[in-house]
């Protein structure tokens, strides 16, 4: 499903490619992608295997989003020159991503208007990434030294965790889907991981 | 269709200035536009930036102010229509997203004037710079995935094959290799100094365009990748400058410059299929047909001739994007190994190549093969995108 036909070779998805992960810029970024790339899958399958995609892009968004709302916001609030209004800048982004992705959760995405909301969501999430990338990313690694870019990377990953994103054919029923529960769930779930793994802060 | 750019006239030129507003156009969608469209946008930037930097030459040659404020004119609005056009691309594109569309404009614009290209010579300078922009989409390809995990394709679609060419790490010649014979214009068919002008535009403004985004990266292959990558556009730029006559006067030159504007515009208009893009090159074309005309009355105060001379009588069949899939395996399966010695090329690798290859590297794989092994490391694979088959040449299959 997520092979790509003419290579053969799976699109990467979070975490699953040999990188050292010690970098929690490097890592962001390619999850970036990531949600890229679950976007495209959802808007190229039908069916069960749309159903399959936009679960996935569920869950990777909510633990994406709440990684950095725990682990990297903190930080460029903290430690950024400027840092408050640039992390509300993006809370307030994230904010209204997360209202679509709540309203297109309770859709079927056989649902005419399903398709239409997905693309508005796309265009800001993909907005929301490049803003990150350009106004706190880049401060961040001016600002980290590589012990802390590394233990900001780990308490992602731990994030990632809570909810693979990967897709498991067969197993993706019901089922699982009940697993990972309902949004809300998920990212109280991924919030507790991330704290867990920052050290309890 | 017939058309005779000579034969029309467009907007006045007092009429061409645009506002903010007018100024302030939508840029195309970076997700579901057709890659094609991007690729044509891409082209046009690059002509534009020409038209602006060669009429600065000729307006620093130029004795006479009241030339020179005709000149400062058009090019205002030449600097508009840059503007515009290299504002269609989307602000939410990264620079490597935006370097991969770059690299399928090479490889497709290219291998299509290779193919139409009437003089054998010139053709072979094509058919030789096209295996390594080729060799470069596949560079930077595999880096894309490193760094944003994504797939070329997703910005190439299946129109343009991502694998190996001409290996990136032997591009590296000695500079007197790279210059070629010109033509001679008073012979040439006129599609040809279109083809080389169009072709010399374009890997000139990748030449800027890779030196001044590559250092804004911060991942060092990145950095040494575009450094390199950066180097050979510049081998590219020699290459294909030194194809056109350098007889011809600065009026020739002008008028050269604006006609193949009319005929870019006018093909790209033809082929467009985003509608809005499409409105830009016919405002463009229209605005055109009159740069053409100052520039003709120009060529004609002050080189006593008419441009009819040097011009073809109509235009020539539409340049198009499209798919070169075939042409390029052949090319892939014969000249891989090709070098150039002199203005010709050869199969062997020579002393004086040996010699800057061996300086320049420096006991050392540059990071065009540094850029794939450590995508190997990554992912266990390299990227590729070999939609025909496998590829042509055994030794570049995978094992």
């Amino acid at each position: 499903m997520s092979d790509t036909g003419a290579g053969g070779t799976r699109t990467p998805h979070a975490g699953d490619d040999a990188a050292a992960d010690d970098n929690v810029v490097d890592l962001l970024m390619r999850q970036h992608g990531d949600i890229r790339n679950l976007f495209d899958e959802v808007e190229t399958t039908s069916g069960d295997a749309r159903r399959d995609a936009f679960r996935r892009l569920v869950r990777l968004l909510a633990v994406h989003e709440t990684a950095e709302e725990e682990v990297v916001h903190p930080f460029a609030r903290r430690n950024v020159t400027g840092g408050e209004q640039v992390v509300a800048e993006r809370l307030e982004e994230e904010r209204l991503a997360k209202e679509t992705l709540a309203e297109l959760d309770g859709m079927d995405p056989e649902d005419p208007g399903f398709l239409p909301k997905l693309l508005l969501l796309r265009t800001d999430v993909q907005k929301h990434a490049r803003a990150e990338e350009r106004y706190e990313f880049t401060h961040i690694l001016r600002t980290a030294d590589p012990a802390g870019l590394a233990a900001m990377a780990k308490a992602v990953k731990a994030a990632e965790a809570t909810a693979p994103t990967h897709p498991h054919p067969g197993v993706e029923s019901g089922a699982a889907n009940l697993a990972a529960g309902p949004l809300a769930a998920l990212m109280d779930r991924t919030r507790d991981a991330v704290r867990k793994a920052m050290g309890g802060s | 269709m017939s058309f005779n750019p000579l034969e029309q006239r467009g907007i006045p030129l007092d009429r061409q200035l645009r506002n903010w507003r007018e100024l302030d156009v939508e840029p195309v969608d970076p997700d579901h536009g057709d890659p094609y469209t991007r690729c044509r946008v891409i082209t046009m930037n690059g002509i534009e930036v020409e038209a602006i930097l060669f009429s600065h030459q000729l307006a620093r040659h130029c004795p006479d102010p009241e030339v020179k404020r005709q000149l400062a004119r058009t090019r205002y609005i030449e600097a508009q229509q840059q503007k515009v056009v290299n504002w269609l691309l989307p602000g939410v594109a990264s620079v490597l997203e935006t370097t991969i569309a770059y690299e399928q404009v090479a490889v497709d614009l290219t291998a299509w004037v290779a193919r139409m290209e009437p003089d054998p010579y010139l053709q072979q300078a094509y058919q030789f710079g096209v295996l390594e922009d080729f060799d470069h989409l596949y560079r930077y390809a595999n880096l894309y995935e490193m760094i944003e995990h994504r797939k070329a394709e997703a910005i190439v679609d299946q129109l343009t094959e991502v694998m190996p060419g001409r290996p990136t790490k032997y591009h590296h010649r000695d500079p007197v290799d790279n210059v070629r014979d010109p033509y001679d214009r008073t012979r040439t068919d006129p599609l040809s100094k279109l083809h080389a002008l169009t072709i010399m535009s374009t890997e000139q403004q990748t030449m800027n365009f890779y030196m001044n985004v590559g250092p804004t990266y911060m991942e060092p292959i990145a950095r040494r990748l575009y450094q390199e990558i950066g180097l050979i556009e510049e081998e590219h730029v020699t290459h294909y400058e030194s194809l056109v006559d350098p007889g011809e006067t600065w009026w020739e030159q002008l008028v050269n410059h604006e006609y193949n504007e009319c005929y870019l515009y006018h093909s790209f208009m033809e082929q467009e299929s985003d509608p809005k893009v499409k409105a830009v090159w016919e405002l463009h074309l229209n605005m055109e047909l009159e740069h053409l005309h100052v520039a003709c009355d120009l060529m004609r105060r002050h080189d006593g001739r008419e441009p009819e001379e040097v011009l073809a009588p109509e235009l020539p069949p539409v340049m198009t994007f499209e798919p070169n899939k075939a042409y390029l395996r052949e090319l892939l399966a014969t000249q891989m190994d090709l070098t150039t010695l002199g203005a010709g090329y050869v199969r062997d690798a020579h002393e004086r190549f040996e010699k800057l290859q061996e300086a320049i590297h420096g006991g050392e794989a540059p990071p065009s093969e540094q850029v794939i092994d450590e995508h190997r490391e990554m992912f266990g694979r390299e990227y590729r995108l070999e939609t025909e088959g496998e590829h042509p040449d055994p030794a570049m299959r995978q094992g």
